[in-house]
């Protein structure tokens, strides 16, 4: 762990003076300083309107920062070109509360479309998903529409699409928010053991109960400015 | 294998969009056949213009009339002279006499016009046809200038003018066909352009999911594309077939009238090169069409 705005040698992701304004004068995000080591698991916390979605938009290039740089492998991404974000997009994993799973494609192929996107064979795609299945107990449902699936399994598929291809970060916005607490723990031992195998992963929470039970680094957000970079 | 799983895959991606959306589908189809019959009829009607101008060329003769002292030996020299004009396709000599069965063909009861002549008063002349690609003002004003001046010729009588003032005219319907065609391919363009443009609001979630997993804008452009070819290609063969099933109705219908008005030639329909053209431009245009709406439709996630 780091503490705020000093730079670690491991850290994957970092953040100088980091803001983001759509509208002049009206901050989103205001001078973020942040380093996130590799293989951390970090809470993202705040209230509603706080900026924490916009902090993870910005780590997977859907946005671009008005100020500031950042610096994921080495790389700053703060302007990085509209061709070059679909390279930066296969080393991350997206999950979001409400799943964005494709409903006329199966779990499987939900599932395989991380590594389809990037050319691999459809053996191997299939193969690659099943084991990923496989780890979130889902391999049973992989011909099944995700319509037909509950929310805590919707949610496992969204998580399973994310790792399938070995990110070295894995984002994750309000990933139980649509689930109820059983279904919320679940769903975070499966993103704590990704870091636990050392993948690099944030989650938006602002469900203090989970912060408290996996007693982990916090990253506090309030109108945009980074209230609390430690544990 | 990657490159023949990505063909499988665009390929189904592109007809499972079609298939999601068979309303969308039927009426981007059916509304860029029915832009491509009117330009089809267009095009129908040029290829009948086209076919009266190639008869009028072939028939298209420039005459050399000789002068009396001319005898038949010396026009027949004098014809494979003329023969070796560049832009002469043939010449044919006609001797007096034939020049006066011709006249009393033509004149029919009225040949005692002739009857009080001791002689026949008709000079004898070459009948120049020019080659296909001469057969116009230019052509026949280069022919006129080439023989004039050779001895044994008295004088030249072409139709330049009368040439000159149908080029023209044709050259003009030409043009305004072709600006018809440019209006009604645009209104096309937009529909298929408009019609993707829905197809990819209705599946902006897929795009964006795409997107988040690291496709490239190909990956996820592509199957679009395919699909605007699709719809091009479908609404042309649609097309096609209203076009012939009109065309037929109308031979049918009309008859000798339309043979007259086409110069009493056969009409014709699209030959096969032009029909696989006309169906090879829907799928040209549903493409173009596709590209623009990608275009401006695309926002990465």
């Amino acid at each position: 762990m780091s503490p705020d705005g000093e730079a670690s040698r491991d850290a994957l992701v970092r953040m100088y003076h980091v803001s983001k304004s759509y509208l002049p004068g009206a901050f989103a995000l205001r001078d973020v300083n942040l380093s996130i080591e590799k293989g951390d698991l970090v809470f993202l916390t705040g209230p509603s309107g706080a900026g924490k979605t916009t902090l993870l938009r910005l780590l997977f290039a859907a946005e671009q920062p008005s100020e500031g740089s950042i610096i994921i492998g080495g790389r700053n991404i703060a302007r990085l070109s509209e061709s070059a974000v679909p390279s930066l997009r296969r080393r991350i994993g997206v999950v979001f509360q409400d799943f964005k799973l494709l409903p006329r494609r199966s779990v499987e192929e939900n599932v395989g479309l991380t590594l389809a996107v990037r050319g691999e064979p459809p053996r191997q795609v299939r193969s690659r998903a099943f084991r990923m299945l496989k780890q979130v107990g889902l391999q049973h449902r992989r011909h099944h529409p995700p319509v037909t699936l509950s929310g805590g399994e919707q949610q496992r598929v969204a998580i399973a699409r994310a790792l399938v291809g070995e990110p070295e970060l894995l984002l994750a916005d309000e990933p139980t928010g649509n689930l109820d607490p059983e279904l919320t723990l679940e769903i975070m031992d499966l993103i704590a053991a990704a870091a636990a195998r050392g993948t690099t992963v944030v989650v938006a929470t602002h469900d203090r109960s989970l912060v408290e039970r996996y007693a982990r680094r916090v990253l506090r957000l309030q109108a945009g400015e980074l209230i609390e970079a430690g544990p | 294998m990657t490159s023949l799983w990505r063909a499988i895959y665009f390929i189904r991606t592109a007809t499972d969009g079609l298939r999601s959306s068979p309303v969308t589908t039927a009426v981007a189809v059916g509304t860029i056949a029915t832009t491509l019959v009117v330009m089809g009829v267009f095009g129908l009607a040029l290829k009948q213009m086209s076919g009266i101008v190639d008869r009028v060329g072939q028939d298209l003769t420039v005459s050399a009339y000789l002068e009396p002292s001319v005898d038949d030996a010396a026009a027949r020299a004098l014809a494979t002279r003329v023969a070796t004009v560049e832009g002469v396709a043939s010449v044919e000599v006609v001797t007096r006499e034939e020049a006066l069965r011709r006249f009393q063909g033509v004149a029919g009861d009225r040949t005692g016009l002739l009857d009080g002549l001791v002689e026949n008063p008709l000079p004898a002349s070459l009948e120049i046809s020019l080659a296909s690609g001469e057969r116009h003002e230019e052509g026949i004003e280069r022919l006129v200038e080439a023989i004039r001046g050779l001895p044994g010729i008295a004088e030249i009588e072409h139709g330049q003018e009368w040439v000159g003032t149908y080029e023209r005219v044709l050259a003009g319907l030409r043009a305004v066909s072709m600006g018809l065609g440019a209006v009604f391919a645009l209104a096309a363009l937009l529909i298929v352009s408009n019609t993707i443009r829905l197809a990819i609001y209705a599946r902006r979630d897929e795009v964006e999911i795409l997107a988040l997993v690291g496709a490239s804008r190909g990956f996820i452009g592509t199957p679009f594309l395919l699909e605007g070819a699709l719809q091009g290609a479908a609404g042309s063969l649609l097309a096609l077939g209203v076009l012939y099933l009109g065309f037929r109705v109308v031979v049918a219908v009309s008859g000798s009238a339309l043979a007259f008005l086409i110069g009493h030639a056969e009409p014709v329909f699209f030959d096969a090169p032009e029909a696989i053209a006309f169906v090879l431009a829907g799928a040209a245009l549903g493409c173009v069409g596709s590209l623009s709406a990608l275009g401006s439709a695309w926002r990465p996630a």
